[in-house]
């Protein structure tokens, strides 16, 4: 089954737009990629002694669940040069997981919708460039936070040369700008002429190695759980179901008895069991999780 | 005494019950959907138990899962609160089925009782006068025809029903075809029960109710009365106060007869509450609620008797241990509900996280609440959050500590009624205690 994640893409440390732009290559690796929006330059949140960073959303089809997805996008980070350093830290790539279809899922490491979505200029800015439905919630922005995003065009590298710097201060300023930035061209004006001088971003290392690698595109299974939808006692059938056990089609895992009747627990479908999580004879709520099925 | 009660109810009220069974040394289990898992009584109670998603009828409705979780947990006792599943019949039944105490009255007590057009025909064979109308209705035609004879305008109401809901007032009958099938589809959507019966309409009465409680041994008492008459259109009570201002002396001993012939009459065990009209020396009986009622804290305060204990008590077969001449009503209390609504747009009701709670102290003031800073309130239940209660020896000192007690309140996070309680508080007719069920209405009669 194809499902429609939204994944936010920062960068602030290094080629900012060459790793967003590798970050998108990535994300496709894991599906289809839908649509991308343009790289926006965006003031860094939170910590605000900060490089800025690039920013951008892409949009994936994908067959792999949440938190699959979650982890194939945390091992991207870390091909992608990312060293688990603070929070809100400059980093090389930052990949969120923002959406997931139209699911609300609360658990420990996995939060969906991001929990800082709607604050995030950075975020609803791309997002509402790729999705028109975000556009009400980014019109809702505080001004500063919206003021604090903005498309990556030319205007955004001017670097201002003082009329007393020395030489050796406008080299200096200049050695800082290129090494801070990811100007693939810059134009130098002065009184009488201007100079315009094209870079090219050399293709890190790193990103070759990965296209050497070639990795096939496997899809990773989803995994089900299944969950009581009542309370009472939970048995698992006999013989025990173990994990590991696959099974093609519907099978009986369990039932739970309530009140002198017994309901079936089924494994709606064939798959794999990945983990039971309730102990025979013990009771159950409503909600509780009782096996996890890879499909 | 019970080892084990199951609280079948949220929100306050679950809170409240949970606080009697500690003090009584009884463990407790409480039920809670999946909207209410941070929810505080949650986290008093001994052992809790998910029991469905949001929807209350998935859940708080949920009898099998409710049974089942007693049944597990090896409780003694079930307390059902208000609402819900407080006055359902088969549910008591189902309880005691299962080897359960239901802490009210007994299921056929319920039945009898919780039918308002049966229960005002079984009353007023106990002697007690009633609005004059109808048994349930067969047809338009009977509708009209004893709308006739008692005179109009008549109120149109749903046997079944109950908090104002399934209402049409009917002026001349002209009215009554249309208002009929109107009332009978309301009925038939909100209760599954169509039936219909009449009252006679009395024009800004007082709505006055007495407070009863009696044990499995025919000791029968009454505690007062309450006047509720602060009621917002939709006829939801909003201000609360014991004893009933400028009631003449024979209008409330005829309440407190009344209500203790009614209870006798029908052998009346348990907390429950008898509603009645009164207009000037007038006194009809309207119906009775065989459970413990949202403003009970205001009759505590007075009496200095804790209800939801005596209600576990008396379901546990203790005896009351006190007669009618032991009780004497001290002081005066009122009590204010304060729901996460928006008086500005017609009290829709707000849901979301509550970021900021004060709750008002000091001398004279009990709050009794779940919220909490942090809480989020689900949009699927009722939008009351809070009951705030000020006592005092007269009537003067007890609104002077609720206004104070108000203005200290503080919720964010959602609009609340607290300043429209203050704006009732205000007014000349709540201060000298001259109000009637019109006071809040903007219109002349409901709907």
């Amino acid at each position: 089954m194809e499902h429609r994640a939204y994944i936010g893409i920062g960068s602030n440390l290094g080629r900012r737009v060459a790793n967003v732009e590798r970050a998108f290559a990535a994300i496709g690796e894991l599906g289809t990629l839908l649509a991308k929006s343009s790289i926006y330059r965006s003031d860094p949140w939170g910590k605000v002694d900060q490089p800025w960073f690039a920013n951008a959303v892409a949009l994936l089809q994908t067959a792999l669940s949440p938190r699959d997805l979650l982890e194939a996008l945390q091992a991207a980070e870390q091909r992608l040069g990312r060293t688990p350093g603070e929070r809100w830290g400059p980093r090389v790539i930052d990949l969120d997981l923002l959406l997931y279809d139209e699911l609300d899922i609360d658990e420990t490491s996995l939060r969906v919708p991001h929990p800082h979505l709607r604050e995030r200029g950075f975020v609803l800015v791309p997002l509402a460039q790729i999705d028109a439905r975000f556009a009400a919630l980014r019109d809702a922005l505080p001004e500063s936070e919206a003021r604090s995003v903005s498309p990556l065009g030319e205007s955004d590298s001017a670097m201002p040369i003082r009329e007393n710097d020395s030489i050796a201060e406008r080299v200096r300023a200049l050695a800082r700008f290129l090494a801070d930035g990811d100007a693939v061209r810059v134009r130098i004006t002065r009184p009488d002429d201007d100079i315009e001088v094209a870079l090219r971003a050399a293709e890190p290392i790193a990103s070759r190695r990965e296209a050497d690698r070639a990795p096939t595109k496997t899809a990773a299974p989803r995994v089900d759980t299944i969950k009581a939808d009542l309370v009472g006692i939970f048995h698992a059938s006999r013989p025990a179901p173990a994990e590991g056990d696959t099974f093609e089609g519907d099978r009986e895992l369990g039932y739970i008895e309530a009140l002198g009747i017994r309901t079936p627990v089924h494994s709606m479908g064939g798959g794999r069991l990945v983990s039971i999580s309730a102990i025979d004879g013990t009771a159950v709520e409503y909600g509780q999780p009782l096996f996890a099925v890879a499909r | 005494m019970f080892r084990k009660v199951l609280i079948a109810n949220r929100g306050e009220i679950a809170l409240r019950i949970n606080r009697a069974c500690q003090e009584l040394g009884v463990a407790t289990v409480a039920i809670f959907s999946e909207a209410d898992r941070d929810s505080l009584h949650v986290r008093q109670a001994d052992e809790a138990f998910c029991v469905g998603p949001g929807p209350a009828g998935r859940s708080y409705l949920n009898i099998p899962n409710i049974i089942s979780t007693a049944l597990i947990t090896r409780c003694d006792a079930i307390h059902p609160g208000y609402g819900f599943l407080a006055e359902n019949a088969r549910f008591a039944e189902i309880c005691s089925d299962h080897g359960l105490t239901f802490i009210g009255p007994k299921p056929s007590v319920i039945a009898l009782m919780g039918d308002k057009a049966t229960a005002k025909r079984v009353v007023s064979e106990a002697g007690v006068a009633t609005t004059p109308g109808s048994d349930v209705l067969a047809s338009p035609e009977e509708a009209q025809s004893v709308a006739r004879s008692i005179g109009y305008p008549v109120l149109l109401k749903a046997t079944a029903g109950g908090g104002g809901r399934g209402m049409r007032v009917v002026r001349d009958a002209a009215e009554m075809q249309r208002a009929y099938a109107g009332a009978t589809a309301e009925a038939e959507a909100s209760f599954k029960d169509g039936r219909l019966y009449i009252e006679k309409l009395i024009v800004a009465p007082r709505h006055i109710e007495v407070q009863v409680l009696g044990d499995d041994f025919g000791n029968l008492v009454h505690l007062g009365e309450r006047d509720c008459s602060v009621q917002k259109p939709s006829h939801q009570k909003v201000i609360e106060e014991t004893p009933a201002p400028n009631l003449p002396a024979r209008a409330r001993t005829a309440l407190h007869d009344m209500a203790l012939r009614a209870s006798r009459y029908v052998g009346y065990t348990n907390a429950g509450t008898l509603e009645f009209l009164v207009a000037g020396d007038e006194v009809y009986f309207m119906e009775m609620n065989t459970r413990i009622q949202v403003e009970h804290p205001v009759t505590e305060m007075v009496y200095n008797i804790d209800l939801v204990k005596e209600q576990i008590r008396i379901a546990a077969g203790e005896s009351l241990g006190y007669a009618q001449r032991d009780l004497a009503a001290r002081g005066h209390a009122i009590e204010c509900r304060i729901n996460a609504e928006d008086p500005q747009n017609h009290f829709a009701p707000a849901a979301g996280m509550v970021s900021k709670v004060v709750f008002p102290g000091g001398p004279g003031i009990r709050v009794d609440t779940h919220l909490y800073a942090g809480a989020t309130i689900p949009p699927y239940y009722d939008s009351m959050v809070a009951k705030v209660v000020a006592f005092g020896d007269t009537r003067e000192v007890a609104i002077a500590r609720m206004e104070r007690a108000l203005r200290e309140t503080l919720i964010e996070g959602v609009s609340t009624t607290v300043g429209l309680c203050l704006d009732i508080l205000s007014t000349p007719e709540f201060r000298d205690g001259r109000y009637d069920i019109e006071l809040l209405l903007k219109e002349p009669t409901p709907r």
